[in-house]
């Protein structure tokens, strides 16, 4: 029985899906991963509630920077179970299970392997997201309605959004796999991420070079046009002088450009840790 | 052709594999015998796509190894010895299944070709078990099913039977000639330092220490190098080194020695019965007593002592 070649990668694609589920998640027992799951990311948009309360005060406009730091918080959870768990994912199949040559030298496309091992954590990430907003709405009292989000442009945004972390992603995987010991790098550069992309304040209070590299990346302007979906006039804006039309065309440019330079890069890392003999190496993890 | 490796350090310069030739035929179970640090494993490692050579080129079932890697990999298959992989939470029939699934196997299909394997390589009764369970031996097997599920033209075992007990390291090496056997354009390259496996499972071997092919021919072939020669296994008690004298005696071929029980046993290929008179006076002048002295049929160790200069054991412990 022959199966065409598009049902093979989607069905390879969602067998991925499953082994990084079976993976990711069975470190402990479903209640305690429920918790966790739920438990991490209100803890850590809290903290920084807190925070923002004591600086401010809750003078001002208060209100407005808190609903952009909170959708900023709780959609970053994104980039960073995407970054770091694609980093995670490559080296602990290299260097715990013995088993990245074998998932590499498969006929399924390598990149194709590395989404699906990370989407797990995607789901949750995106379970987080609709965590915080209904607990900040409830709990906070963030103005957030239902009915009044602009859903068809959070859907773009988002998948645009989706694709550049993809793409940077398993960039970034395939440059840790090019490196001999590069535990702890994934998370690393999702935390240089998280300072320059606006998620906890505006690019514009970086200093003139960060922020235009900052205004080079995609996510700013993700970030941006999802809290102008969810909160428009409602919520601190980093781009005020754009509409929404233009800060959706950047942020298409912006993706258009990271999946370029990601594709480039995957395959410089792909050589060099072919050249290296890095794919099956004996790996501290 | 000429294929060639060389690694590059900030302190050194190491050649893995220098200018290789080799052919092997479709339908061949082709044995590269060596020691460890060889460069059996780096050559398999180009072969099958996951390292780029430095120089040369290689092409496996007719795709370049550098240029045409994604149409090669999916007709080919590897297993690895001694490096206990696997998703330790998965069960034995679900990562099996999920490889078969990024093979683009049927799932069917599949499924039924995993239990024949299991079942085949005795691993039936703990399908359903986590990978996290299983003994060494029994990994092995299942990597083992994991290389043979998808039908691949080439299969590579890299010591597949290193650190298995001897009862594992026979089922797969029954496994792999009843694997072959179902079809005779099936093709398997075994890398070993075990000398009595490539004389028992290869059609062809190939010798290789430092990086280079030392000689090439079918076990017997390989065997006849020493044919001529009297090979002699001489034990003595223990007492002052004597290797490099033996070796050192006109008329000594080659010369190779190992402990086993307190007694120091001396593989000897002498050129004529004539040279073994002065062996004997050369133990009797260094004061150390024959505990046995017997003739032989030469096997692949004494042809690689021979083709060398020493043992496969000396090279890896230079």
């Amino acid at each position: 029985m022959v199966v065409a070649p598009a049902a093979r990668t989607w069905t390879g694609f969602t067998t991925a899906v499953r082994l990084g589920w079976a993976v990711s998640s069975n470190w402990t027992r479903p209640a305690l991963f429920v918790i966790y799951a739920v438990l991490r990311p209100i803890s850590t948009a809290l903290i920084l509630v807190v925070m923002y309360n004591v600086i401010t005060g809750g003078r001002g406009n208060a209100r407005t920077y808190l609903s952009f730091l909170i959708i900023g918080t709780a959609f970053w959870a994104f980039v960073n179970e995407g970054v770091s768990e694609f980093a995670v994912g490559i080296l602990e199949d290299r260097g715990r299970f013995k088993m990245l040559k074998y998932a590499y030298l498969a006929p399924l496309r390598f990149p194709i392997f590395l989404v699906g091992r990370a989407s797990s954590k995607l789901t949750s990430a995106a379970a987080s997201v609709l965590i915080v907003l209904v607990v900040a709405t409830v709990g906070l009292r963030l103005p957030i309605s239902p009915l009044e989000v602009n859903y068809g442009l959070l859907a773009i945004a988002c998948l645009l959004a989706f694709i550049a972390v993809m793409a940077f992603s398993i960039a970034l995987s395939m440059i840790l796999l090019a490196g001999r010991d590069a535990y702890g790098y994934g998370e690393i550069m999702a935390q240089v991420l998280y300072l320059f992309s606006g998620a906890i304040f505006p690019i514009a209070v970086l200093p003139g070079p960060l922020a235009f590299l900052a205004s080079l990346s995609p996510l700013a302007y993700w970030l941006e046009l999802t809290r102008r979906a969810i909160l428009h006039g409602r919520v601190y804006e980093m781009f005020p002088n754009l509409s929404d039309g233009e800060v959706l065309l950047r942020l298409a440019l912006a993706t258009a450009g990271t999946v370029a330079l990601g594709y480039l890069t995957y395959l410089w890392a792909d050589r060099r840790a072919r050249r290296k003999g890095y794919i099956d190496m004996d790996a501290n993890f | 052709m000429g294929l060639g490796r060389v690694y590059k350090t900030r302190s050194e310069t190491v050649t893995a594999l220098d200018s290789v030739d080799l052919k092997i035929r479709e339908g061949e179970l082709f044995g590269v015998l060596g020691p460890n640090g060889a460069g059996k494993t780096t050559l398999i490692k180009i072969l099958v796509t996951l390292l780029l050579p430095t120089s040369g080129t290689a092409r496996v079932d007719g795709f370049d190894v550098v240029t045409e890697y994604r149409r090669l990999r999916p007709r080919i298959s590897i297993v690895s010895g001694g490096e206990n992989a696997g998703y330790g939470i998965l069960k034995v029939r679900e990562q099996l299944w999920m490889f078969s699934q990024f093979y683009g196997m049927p799932s069917g299909p599949a499924r039924a070709r995993i239990d024949e394997l299991l079942e085949r390589l005795g691993l039936a009764d703990v399908a359903n078990r986590q990978i996290s369970g299983l003994s060494s031996g029994m990994r092995q097997k299942m990597n083992l099913v994991r290389g043979l599920m998808t039908d691949p033209r080439v299969l590579f075992l890299d010591e597949p039977t290193v650190a298995l007990d001897v009862g594992a390291a026979r089922d797969l090496r029954q496994e792999v000639g009843r694997w072959m056997e179902e079809d005779p354009t099936r093709t398997v390259i075994l890398t070993t330092h075990y000398m009595q496996e490539a004389d028992d499972l290869c059609d062809r071997i190939a010798i290789v220490n430092k990086g280079r092919i030392v000689i090439e021919g079918t076990p017997h072939s390989l065997k006849a190098e020493v044919q001529r020669d009297v090979v002699v296994d001489l034990q003595l008690e223990p007492g002052t080194p004597l290797l490099d004298r033996l070796r050192e005696v006109e008329g000594v071929g080659a010369a190779s020695v190992r402990e086993e029980d307190g007694i120091d046993r001396f593989s000897l290929l002498l050129v004529d019965d004539g040279v073994l008179t002065n062996v004997i006076s050369t133990v009797e002048r260094s004061g150390r007593r024959v505990a046995g002295l017997a003739k032989r049929q030469p096997t692949l160790e004494d042809a690689f002592v021979k083709l060398v200069g020493r043992s496969m054991s000396e090279e890896e412990a230079n």
